[in-house]
């Protein structure tokens, strides 16, 4: 297959398709084939959806064929993340527990990018439940990274990132409640972004932690990004948590420069806090020195340390969750795999003060990071603190929990974009992440998508897969 | 595996433990302890969580 169609992206196929140059039925077909000759490498899918696939190709093939083209993601391939439901599809959350659980409606997503015309090419990998892994003691193997198979993909959304950088698809979904969209996009060299909470539903995807969790697009292109949130964003009364807030045009700033824009660099995370590898240091000062010199100004900004973010976080989380998860804990533990386990009994033994304690305390970081952010048009840190790890080191994976600073929006609910800004000397990609105020994405993509043009990071793509 | 783990975990209902769950058991809540040292006490009397609560409840 051409390489040109495993790389093409969202915004570049869907012009393609509107002007009846690219069918459909053709890309489609050749997706799923590379995925066929491909995946047993990657384990990035764990059900293939191919006549679905096939069926809603042709469909949106005939519509685009008599004139009723119905925007960007018409006849464009997608896939979900294994815990968002399909109707008549398993939603396994890539654990024994949920084996043959066949959803009997779709999730709020996944209806808003049918009714675009996007073409769903299958349920791919996760960590079991979105929160341990990767795992060797589950029925489907984990994911691999396209840069270096023996290197960690990232997670929880592991499938969606490493197959973005695999070439199977332009568009995906992820999860995020300490940083599951940006941690793959992170370790695989592509966009994943967390909008702000409430900005996209929940309804209709498993729950790992009501109050922290987001779903949100990952693309390998800034402007891909854009148009998929597009299409997912949303107010829906179903879900608690979903904001009655306006959506704008999330591609009306695209194109422009950053003259003048106020830049925050939030340094301490990964310097003093954490002290990041160098490489990914080294990464993160050039591309704050690249966009001081575009014409942003540029200022270090103070927040509370890393870690009360993510103590606060980490509470939240395994309170949450194992509210979720007691009954089958009490039942079932043997069919957990052992990282999703130990992760879940964190919170057995919680009080109910001491929840609610996290609870208070969060508004406090919230009120915080609002004051910094109050003369700053963004934020700039780093996603991750290192390169990806080998996915047998143990010790490496476990320090991955710690060792990013993606749980503080979690925790204040700021949206979160992850984007590639380099690679380490051993050819893995290192990142960094742009952070904004309560939806305001659009000056996230506005920003990334000036940086993407100028560096070119994302043309690259996994050398071993280059046809 | 001390007694006193296993105790722990059957108050708790988690009586199916085995001894590998029991040690995972243990590294989590150990892992729990330092984050909970770093919370706070002491708040003002008066600051009250985030409420998702709505008394006329959710639109459906």
């Amino acid at each position: 297959m051409s390489g040109d169609l495993a790389y093409l992206g969202l915004a570049e196929a869907a012009e393609l398709i509107r002007a009846k140059k690219l069918s459909p039925v053709e890309y489609v077909t050749a997706l799923l084939a590379r995925i066929e000759r491909d995946d047993a490498k990657y384990n990035t899918f764990i059900a293939l959806t191919p006549e679905r696939a096939m069926t809603a190709a042709r469909a949106a093939e005939a519509e685009i064929a008599a004139g009723r083209w119905r925007g960007p993601f018409h006849g464009v391939p997608y896939a979900l993340k294994d815990i968002i439901d399909v109707e008549g599809v398993a939603t396994t959350a890539h654990s024994k527990i949920l084996m043959g659980n066949t959803a009997r409606r779709n999730a709020v997503v996944t209806e808003r990018l049918e009714a675009a015309g996007g073409v769903l090419l299958g349920k791919l990998s996760t960590h079991e439940f979105a929160i341990g892994g990767p795992s060797f003691d589950l029925p489907w193997p984990p994911a691999r990274n396209p840069w270096s198979r023996d290197h960690f993909c990232g997670g929880s959304s592991s499938g969606s990132g490493a197959g973005l950088a695999a070439g199977f698809f332009p568009a995906a979904l992820g999860t995020d409640t300490g940083g599951s969209i940006r941690n793959p996009a992170s370790m695989c060299g592509i966009t994943g972004m967390k909008a702000t909470y409430g900005r996209v539903s929940r309804r209709g995807v498993a729950p790992l932690a009501f109050s922290l969790d987001h779903i949100g697009p990952m693309t390998r292109t800034v402007r891909d990004n854009a148009l998929m949130l597009q299409v997912i964003a949303a107010h829906d009364p179903g879900d608690p948590g979903s904001a009655d807030e306006p959506v704008p045009d999330y591609r009306a700033l695209l194109g422009r420069d950053v003259g003048g824009l106020r830049i925050g660099v939030i340094r301490h995370f990964y310097t003093r806090d954490v002290a990041g590898d160098p490489e990914q240091v080294e990464a993160l000062d050039a591309a704050v020195k690249l966009l001081a010199e575009a014409g942003a100004e540029v200022s270090e900004i103070m927040l509370p340390a890393l870690q009360d973010f993510s103590a606060c976080g980490q509470i939240i989380l395994a309170a949450e969750a194992y509210a979720v998860h007691e009954q089958w804990l009490k039942e079932r533990p043997e069919d957990y795999g052992a990282r999703a386990r130990e992760r879940l009994l964190a919170g057995a033994t919680l009080r109910a003060v001491d929840y609610l304690q996290a609870v208070r305390w969060r508004l406090q970081l919230r009120d915080r990071v609002a004051a910094a952010f109050a003369d700053i048009d963004l934020g700039i840190t780093a996603s991750s603190m290192d390169p990806a790890c080998r996915i047998d080191d143990d010790q490496a994976l476990a320090a991955n929990y710690w060792r990013q600073a993606r749980m503080p929006f979690n925790v204040t609910g700021q949206p979160g974009l992850v984007i590639p800004a380099g690679f380490s000397k051993s050819g893995l990609p290192l990142s960094m992440q742009l952070v904004g105020h309560p939806f305001g994405e659009a000056m996230l993509y506005r920003v990334a998508q000036f940086y993407e043009d100028a560096t070119g990071w994302t043309k690259r793509h996994p050398p071993e897969l280059s046809d | 595996m001390n007694e006193e783990l296993r105790d722990k975990a059957r108050a708790l209902g988690l009586d199916r433990l085995t001894e590998e769950h029991l040690r995972q058991f243990e590294r989590a809540t150990t892992g729990m302890e330092r984050h909970l040292r770093r919370l706070p006490r002491g708040m003002p009397v008066a600051q009250e969580p985030a409420h998702v609560y709505r008394a006329k409840g959710e639109a459906p």
